[in-house]
């Protein structure tokens, strides 16, 4: 009971008089020519009180004598006065650079830049709207240092999204940061337009993060969405673009030449002799008669070029006592592979925050995301790498084939049918999704500008409505569906949080600033899922695809889930500074919740700053406009931890006994108990402003250290392991950031920015195992101590044999009866030691990493007169890629395979040293997990390109026209990288079937009423 | 002043806020969705049979590695070709690699039933205590027959291994292994203290659990025990006394007791399970039939899938059968391809062959050329006109048999043949009445090769059963066949590395 003492403590502190209101007027201009500033915003700081400036740059407002006014402007520094009883207040603002004194949004509050001890980036709503993709986050791409952000194809996919690597041992989705949006947690964000956002804030390290305790390891990300302003004219704004996706780097695959001479050098009969069924089905070629007829590029036939497009529409503004804003915006994405794939978003948001009385402030907003997503079949990228190119995609011979005749390689002998058109025409993965956030609170000012109490309110209710629909088709024994199959699942979530902070501002003695805050927020996040199955539904209409109507609905096809966890926490945090000069923040927060059996966690975290150009020695330098350095320590949590059961647990199972199912039950011998990883990390910094604050460089250190990661221990001889908090993994790097912004005269101005990011990912103990394997066994990915988590893990190769002497001379190729174009793998063992001489598993060494080692992000603008252009390059390097196409030839010997392989085999000596031979390629030996398939990952783009044109005060008939912007959007034009796929952006590291990224070139309009 | 009013209102308002936040009950809430053991009642007597049904799940939802790896070394059968799991191919020609997915994959597989097995003994136990269910030794006796089975053939085909006591694996981390021939006592051992708690059925006729586990099962179990124990006169006595209870018979047709006529047949002691519950789609319980099936082949029953072409009669075996002029289980063991015809062909000795043979089964499918194998098995082969109407899966709905009862007769034969006395006839007789079924002419005054030759014929392609046999005769010179040579230090197959790294023993294994 501490916590009630302490507030009672608090609210006694009320009893204060209260100040004096005098009146100001003044003016707003712009340091850079003197010209008045309209519409510029007047705060009185502490209060949502303020006023905007008239036409010639006027104000008036009624403050105390003692206050301090807050004058904003987009484009403009923001600047601060304080009132000390002057009645006219000029004041003269600075082109923005990386201001010091812009507010940013900090977890249960907000602090400007240069009081912050921590590595917080935020990145502007109009910086976010330059891409026009359907998910915000994929607009942060290669903006924030530390975040690496890979973006995916599929249409209304979400990107993945890590902060400062992976401290938790990869899968089920334990990675991703926490999302905040206005004070509810989420876990992504792909049911927001970028247009609702007003600002993302990404809270890095431990002293930004630790206030949100047991979810805060992966990093936070707050948003903010749009708000209108006191005394603010109303503003309409549409936002739109309509535009085409392209595919990129299409994966250039073996013609129908290339493949017919790869199987005739396979020295397989079977190839040789499906190659001579195709001459005989389909004909020979008139070019080449000895290769079939039809030369099918299978990539081409799946793609399309699919159209994008958003539109938004808002309205802002506020009065005396009460500000809104309104918004609508529609999106509408469709997928570059060649059937019903695409995402539809229609969102409707509102905020209302309302002085009720002069301590009483009110508010609430209600965001509504209703979603409908086609998902895409994933399988047919991988389908068609294997789909061989002397097949049409339609077969008139095929005549058993229905509805559509598609081709079917089975007939001309391969294994399976290698027609992807299957798979996309005959699915159907439906997923409607509702999802409401709503947010409502008071806030009360007990001591105006000092002491504020704030109680909000946050629920977040989620419906899924999921249909996979499988239509019957035949095409061929292999690839056919003979009764339809109907799936459903219906899930809905509901999620509160309710959160109450005190909030105490004072200085004292004119030079000891100091900020208070201390909260509790009680928690309940519920989820329910019921699932069905039918067989045989009617097939038309549409209408009747229930699972009522079916001829069958199987047992085993139901399923019932849900879940309910509670939380229940009490933070505070203390910043303190001297002079502006020492800064002292910590913050604490002790987190209860029912997921886990150990119920609470405590998470403190620390952080000091010390800022130079306060010092007397710089303090008047004209290099230096700022310098600060910065250092912090904290804990963080992880809950994306499954919970556990603690207890040994009993299920139902059932079983056929005599024809009928019949059902027992099965008790667990083993069980796992866990709880939520922490993660402790270090972060040392400088933020620095140079030359009138047109440079600024920004510098962290980081070290993480996930000191109990769950990691999965082997139980011997079940194959099966238990979970344990007992890894130790670490990441750390290095951020940079640097900017240059300048004004050139009065009509031209220029930004460039860079940002760079280095990551060492390391598992550090594994609980005494010598390795945990990941990944399937053919494609082994291992975790061991010293390396990264799940690194690809095989044969390092070592050339390939190029004749018979060579083979003669080398006792493992005798012994593994090798022949010229066979791969030499290296013998890891030095001559005398055991196992040298012969290549078996052991082997076997670490052949990298998916984690990129270093990320980089260039953006450069300029703006001249009515035309702005801006660019973004990113790139990364050190990531590696299993490139599981051309290594799943384990599987299916027998069909296509890209260009590169297929033209730069070994075929004789000297033709390679690098690829097999087609007859190597089918043998086992060459097909060991090698470095042959983990490629570099590395690449560089061209991330966005954008021109505007601006139309500004103009007139029709002397009548105020809008500004309208008209800009032309090119959004990852050009990707350079070596590896033989797609696109370098795999998530995992795996290959197998992404889902290519476009480039995207969209028209965008803006008009501001 | 009216603020202070407010001020005071809230305030209180503020404490109890906290006050209901400061509640801490919540966090306590039982995990949803989720049944804790401790939470079971066991004084609820009729459910004593719900683990042991568990345990009949597990047994029979066994990976389908295991069966392949366990028995595709005999020159019965063959690999079926490289270009996919070579590995297992390399197996085949006892090429051992201790990293291979399959072996731990095998080895932990069979080891998830017999902790299951145990964890349904403790279960029942605790019934039993609470409820006083008469029922539960007999559950429990059953559970340890299930668990015999499976160890007896981890123990076959790996050699040294360690005894579980309880569902616990943990408790292997300190556990000492034991060589084959303790492991094969100690199973011998645990089925003398079920057998007097089992049902004295055909398992076809029990009303319980029909198909499950019987007293006849727990005697074969103990045969084929002793018989690697070599102690025959403990095999004829077992085999005998199952013989003379007149519980089981040979099915008369061959051909049909490997398919739907098959299941829960007389002359079977144990089998694995699966149905389709008669609907031509929903639920399904199935073996994984494919691998054993042809790549290719264009069904009677159209649409029917094929398999992957795993699993191959060997040329020894059937120039073998062809020499004995066996049809009957000829035909019933392999599907031949014209490839695997011509083939045999090559073989001067053979360039003439019985006309019955073809790639079309008498059941009417026919099997395609395709470049894995020569010959797919018939005894794993489910005609695609016995599929329910609607099913596509190879071998849908097909049960796979454990212990026949033409095993039991042989084993008998052969203990006779090795010197033991029996009880139950003469090993003739024993002989006899499998080949009467194969309609071959009956033999008299059998030998030990003439009984081990009609095993071969039975058997091949179960289970490795002549692989064990050679093994335990040291016949390495017939294992040694289709250019593979076979030594004494092949006989067990490595331990899975993944295992090794857990459990140090593993690494200084007994001698057997």
């Amino acid at each position: 009971m501490k916590k009630i003492f302490f507030l009672t403590c608090l609210l006694a502190m009320a009893n204060v008089l209260w100040a004096q209101d005098i009146s100001i007027t003044g003016t707003v201009t712009s340091a850079d020519d003197g010209s008045p500033v309209p519409g510029a915003n007047v705060i009185l700081v502490g209060t949502s009180t303020g006023t905007i400036t008239n036409v010639d740059g006027q104000f008036t407002i009624s403050a105390p004598a003692d206050g301090t006014l807050e004058f904003r402007f987009v484009g403009l520094e923001t600047t601060m006065v304080a009132i000390s009883n002057q009645t006219v207040i000029n004041v003269q603002m600075a082109t923005s650079a990386q201001s010091m004194e812009e507010v940013v949004v900090i977890g249960y509050g907000t602090s400007k830049v240069k009081d912050l001890t921590s590595a917080i980036q935020t990145v502007k709503a109009d910086d976010i709207a330059k891409a026009p993709v359907a998910q915000p986050m994929e607009g942060l791409q290669g903006k924030v240092a530390g975040m690496q952000v890979v973006s995916s194809g599929a249409p209304g996919a979400t990107p993945t999204v890590r902060i400062r690597g992976i401290g938790s041992y990869p899968g089920s989705s334990n990675e991703s940061p926490l999302y905040v949006v206005d004070g509810m947690f989420f876990n992504n964000i792909d049911f927001l337009n970028s247009s609702d956002i007003e600002s993302i804030s990404v809270l890095k390290d431990a002293t930004a993060a630790a206030i949100y305790g047991v979810r805060a390891a992966n990093g936070v990300v707050l948003i903010t969405t749009k708000a209108g302003r006191i005394n603010q004219k109303a503003q309409i704004s549409y936002d739109g673009y309509y535009g085409v996706q392209v595919a990129q780097n299409v994966l250039k695959m073996a013609n129908s030449e290339q493949f017919t001479n790869m199987a005739m050098e396979s020295g397989s009969p079977a190839d040789s002799m499906y190659i001579l069924n195709a001459m005989q089905r389909y004909g020979r070629s008139t070019t080449n008669p000895n290769v079939p007829e039809p030369n099918t590029d299978w990539y081409k036939e799946i793609l399309r070029s699919a159209q994008t497009q958003n539109h938004s529409l808002s309205l802002s503004g506020g009065g005396e006592r009460a500000s809104y804003s309104l918004g609508t915006s529609y999106t509408f994405q469709e997928g570059i592979m060649n059937m019903k794939n695409e995402y539809e978003r229609f969102n409707l948001r509102s905020k209302v925050d309302y002085n009720a009385t002069d301590w009483l402030t009110v508010g609430g907003n209600v965001l509504i995301s209703n979603a409908t997503t086609y998902a895409p079949q994933n399988g047919a990228w991988h389908t068609t790498y294997y789909a061989v190119p002397v097949m049409p995609v339609i077969d008139e011979q095929n005549v058993d084939a229905w509805p559509s005749q598609y081709a079917s390689a089975e007939d001309l002998g391969y294994r399976g049918a290698k027609n992807p058109f299957a798979a996309m025409d005959y699915n159907e993965n439906l997923t409607k999704s509702m999802k409401v956030n709503t947010n409502f609170y008071a806030k009360i000012d007990f001591i105006p500008r000092k002491l504020s109490f704030k109680s909000s309110y946050n629920q977040a209710f989620t419906n899924y409505n999921q249909r996979n629909v499988g239509l019957p088709y035949y095409i061929s024994n292999a690839s056919q569906r003979e009764e339809s199959t109907l799936s459903k699942t219906a899930s809905t979530f509901n999620n509160i949080i309710w959160d109450n902070v005190l909030t105490y501002t004072n200085t004292f003695a004119t030079n000891h600033n100091l900020v208070l805050m201390a909260g509790m927020s009680y928690r309940q996040e519920s989820g329910q899922w019921l699932r069905a199955q039918g067989l045989n539904f009617p097939v038309d209409p549409e209408q009747a695809w229930y699972i009522n109507l079916s001829e069958t609905i199987p047992i085993t096809g139901v399923g019932d889930g849900g879940s309910r966890q509670y939380g229940l926490s009490y933070f505070g945090r203390a910043s303190y500074n001297y002079k502006y000069k020492y800064l002292v923040y910590a913050t604490m927060r002790a987190d209860g919740s029912s997921k886990y059996q150990e119920k609470w966690g405590y998470f403190p975290s620390i952080g000091l700053g010390w800022v130079l150009s306060e010092e007397g020695f710089l303090e008047n330098s004209d290099a230096v406009s700022f310098m600060k350095l910065r250092a912090s320590w904290g804990q963080l949590g992880n809950d994306k931890i499954q919970a556990s059961d603690g207890a040994t647990t009993t299920t139902v199972v059932n079983t056929a006994i005599d024809d009928v199912l019949t059902s027992g039950t099965l008790t667990s011998s083993t069980y796992s108990s866990l709880k939520w990883e922490v993660v402790e990390e270090i972060n040392i910094g400088i933020t620095t402003r140079f030359l009138e604050n047109r440079l600024s460089a920004d510098m962290d250190y980081y070290n993480r250290k996930t000191n109990n990661a769950v990691i999965r221990v082997q139980v011997p001889m079940t194959g099966g392991t238990t979970m344990k908090n007992v890894g130790v993994i670490g990441n750390s790097g290095f951020e940079f950031l640097l900017a240059w912004d300048d004004q050139v005269g009065s009509d031209f101005s220029y930004h460039i920015g860079a940002n760079l990011t280095t990551l060492k990912n390391e598992v550090l103990d594994l609980y005494g195992q010598q390795y945990i394997d990941g990944g399937q066994a053919e494609f082994r990915q291992r975790t061991m101590v010293g390396e990264s988590l799940l690194a690809f893990f095989g044969y390092e190769t070592n050339g390939v044999y190029q004749n018979a002497d060579e083979i003669a001379a080398d006792p493992i190729a005798v012994d593994n009866g090798l022949v010229p174009g066979d791969f030499r793998y290296k013998d890891q063992q030095a001559p005398g030691e055991e196992g040298h001489g012969v290549i078996n598993d052991d082997d076997r060494v670490i052949l990298g990493s998916y984690f990129p080692s270093l990320m980089y992000g260039v953006d450069f603008s300029l703006s001249w007169k009515n035309l702005d252009f801006s660019a973004q390059m990113i790139g990364q390097n050190g990531a590696k890629i299993l490139n599981r196409k051309r290594g799943e030839i384990i599987w299916t010997n027998d069909g296509n395979m890209d260009a590169d392989l297929a033209v730069n085999r070994w075929h004789g000596e000297g033709t390679s040293n690098i690829y097999p031979s087609s007859a190597g390629l089918r043998k086992g030996w060459n097909q060991k997990m090698s470095n042959y398939f983990v490629e570099d990952g590395s690449f560089f783009r061209i991330q966005n390109l954008q021109i505007a044109y601006n139309i500004r005060n103009w007139q029709i008939s002397g009548a105020e026209m809008p500004h309208i912007r008209l800009s032309f959007t090119a959004q990852r034009p050009l990707t350079l990288f070596q590896y033989n796929g797609f696109s370098p952006e795999v998530a995992n590291g795996v290959d197998r079937q992404t889902y290519p990224i476009p480039a995207i070139y969209t028209f965008g309009l803006t008009v501001n009423f | 002043m009216k603020l202070y009013k407010n001020i005071t209102r809230i305030s209180v308002l503020l404490v109890l806020m906290l006050s209901v936040g400061a509640c801490n009950s919540v966090l306590d809430e039982m995990p949803e969705n989720t049944k804790f053991t401790e939470d079971i009642d066991y004084t609820i007597s009729k459910n004593a049979i719900l683990p042991l049904i568990g345990a009949y799940e597990q047994f029979y939802a066994k990976g389908w590695p295991n069966n392949p790896l366990m028995s595709v070394r005999g020159d019965d059968v063959n690999a079926g070709g490289l270009g996919d799991q070579q590995d297992f191919a390399e197996t085949d020609l006892f090429n051992y690699n201790k990293d291979y997915w399959m072996y731990n994959g095998a080895m932990t597989d069979e080891m998830r039933v017999i902790f299951h097995a145990h964890s349904t003994m403790e279960q029942v136990q605790l019934y039993k205590d609470a409820s006083g269910n008469p029922d539960a030794d007999q559950y429990i006796a059953e559970a340890k027959v299930i668990r015999a089975w499976v160890l007896l053939f981890i123990t076959r085909t790996w050699g040294s291994f360690f005894i579980p006591t309880s569902s616990d694996p943990s408790e292997l981390l300190v556990a000492e292994l034991y060589t084959k021939d303790e492991i094969m006592q100690h199973l011998s051992d645990q089925m003398d203290e079920a057998i007097p708690e089992l049902l004295d059925l055909n398992p076809n006729m029990r009303t319980d659990i029909r198909g499950g586990v019987t007293r006849a099962t727990a005697l074969a179990i103990k045969a084929i025990a002793n018989l690697e124990l070599e102690k025959y006169q403990e095999v004829a006595d077992a085999t005998g006394q199952i013989i003379s209870s007149n519980k089981f018979s040979l099915e008369p047709d061959f051909y049909e007791l490997f398919k739907i006529p098959g299941k829960l047949n007389n002359e079977n002691l144990l089998e694995l399970q699966y149905s389709d519950f008669g609907q031509g789609e929903g639920d399904r319980k199935a073996y994984l039939y494919a691998f054993f099936g042809p790549q290719g082949w264009t069904p009677k029953i159209e649409g029917s899938q094929s398999g992957w072409g795993f699993w191959e009669p060997s040329l020894t075996w059937i120039k073998f059968m062809l020499d004995r002029n066996e049809s009957i289980r000829l035909e019933t063991s392999v599907l031949f391809t014209n490839r695997g015809i011509s083939e045999i062909q090559k073989d001067a000795n053979y360039a003439t062959l019985p006309n019955w043979i073809s790639n079309t089964t008498r059941s009417g499918d026919i099997v395609n050329d395709y470049p894995r194998a020569f010959f797919a098995s018939g005894k794993h082969y489910l005609p695609s006109d016995q599929l329910t109407p609607g099913r596509k899966p190879y071998g849908s709905n097909k049960n796979f048999t454990c212990i026949r009862y033409a095993e039991v007769l042989l084993m008998y034969a052969e203990a006779l043949t090795q010197g033991a006395s029996g009880t139950a006839g003469s090993a003739d007789e024993a002989v006899n009445e499998v080949r009467t079924r194969a309609k071959l002419t009956p033999l008299s005054g059998v030998s030990n090769q003439d009984v081990m030759d009609e095993k071969f014929a039975e058997l091949a392609m179960e289970w490795g059963t002549r692989f064990f046999d050679m093994v335990r005769l040291k016949k390495y010179d017939v294992l040694s066949y289709e250019g593979r040579t076979f030594t004494e230090d092949l006989i067990f197959l490595p331990y899975p590395q993944a295992q090794v790294d857990q459990l140090s023993q593993l690494s200084n294994p007994p001698a057997n």
